[in-house]
């Protein structure tokens, strides 16, 4: 931590954590606008005992997408220079938030009731939580 | 495995709620265990192979409730009633550096008591199947073991 600390001392001013921060927000935002909508969609579903349609796993896909976009931003600015995010921890959140969508996308196909939608729901709200977690580790460290 | 009782399969209908959030669980558990255990383990060793344990059981639930792997869902399910409850419990009275950052610490607290909550799901949604209903027991009496294995 100190050792950290002192070292953002001696790069100066340069764009820090926080400015990268401001960098990746509207990504951030993105997704979990999209993931909120995804699991409004869903839990309409749920309510109407429906089972998840194909169009609601394109609605993931746009999700997945967006995320490889975040992640690619990600990686080039944590490659050009010195950043105090914790990159052990940052890439686990998003290797486990690319995951769990296209699990529910899955199981979609192989439980055709209502159940589909509720797991759906769950997956989008994990993977917004999620997005809110990376924001954190991303913002604190 | 076992002789097949009539029983429900444990990873359909609701089952797949509970089979979803028992895979964030061990998705949760299992990276945040690897992650401590290959960046910290001196920090805490108790606490961060109990993390990882935490991840390989809650894995093993996931697997056993997807497949209807009765015998497995019920021993995973209790040693996660078991580890939620201790390691809660040592957490809330504080043993020295003991678990402070686990899935089962604070009772789950840090998961929304999700921990918590799921085994006693868990256990009543494996006693509800456990108990088919009458009418059921002589329409679906075909499935088998056979069947369950071939998942995933």
């Amino acid at each position: 931590m100190v050792v950290r600390d002192a070292r953002a001392l001696v790069n100066g001013p340069a764009l820090g954590p926080v400015g990268w921060g401001l960098v990746i927000l509207p990504v951030a935002l993105l997704v979990g606008a999209l993931c909120v909508a995804l699991a409004a969609w869903a839990a309409w579903f749920v309510a109407a005992d429906r089972a998840v349609v194909l169009r609601q796993l394109w609605g993931g896909a746009v999700v997945e997408a967006v995320l490889v976009v975040q992640g690619v931003i990600a990686a080039a600015v944590l490659a050009t220079g010195d950043h105090d995010v914790d990159a052990a921890l940052f890439w686990g959140y998003v290797v486990v938030q690319l995951i769990v969508l296209p699990i529910a996308a899955a199981w979609a196909f192989a439980e055709r009731t209502r159940w589909s939608s509720v797991v759906l729901l769950v997956a989008a709200l994990t993977t917004g939580f999620l997005e809110y977690r990376l924001w954190q580790i991303w913002g604190v460290s | 495995m076992t002789k097949v009782a009539p029983t429900r399969p444990t990873g359909s209908g609701p089952g797949r709620l509970l089979v979803a959030v028992y895979g964030i669980l061990a998705l949760a558990a299992t990276a945040r265990g690897i992650y401590q255990v290959a960046t910290k383990l001196s920090d805490a060793p108790v606490a961060y192979l109990l993390s990882l344990f935490s991840g390989v059981v809650y894995i093993l639930a996931t697997i056993a409730l997807a497949t209807d792997r009765r015998r497995l869902a019920w021993v995973t399910v209790l040693v996660e009633l078991v580890g939620v409850l201790v390691v809660g419990t040592l957490s809330v009275v504080d043993v020295g550096e003991f678990p402070d950052e686990t899935v089962w610490s604070g009772f789950g607290a840090g998961y929304g008591y999700i921990p918590l909550v799921l085994p006693f799901l868990g256990l009543l949604w494996l006693w509800r199947t456990g108990h088919r209903a009458p009418d059921d027991v002589a329409a679906a009496d075909s499935t088998d073991d056979d069947g369950a294995a071939t998942v995933g």
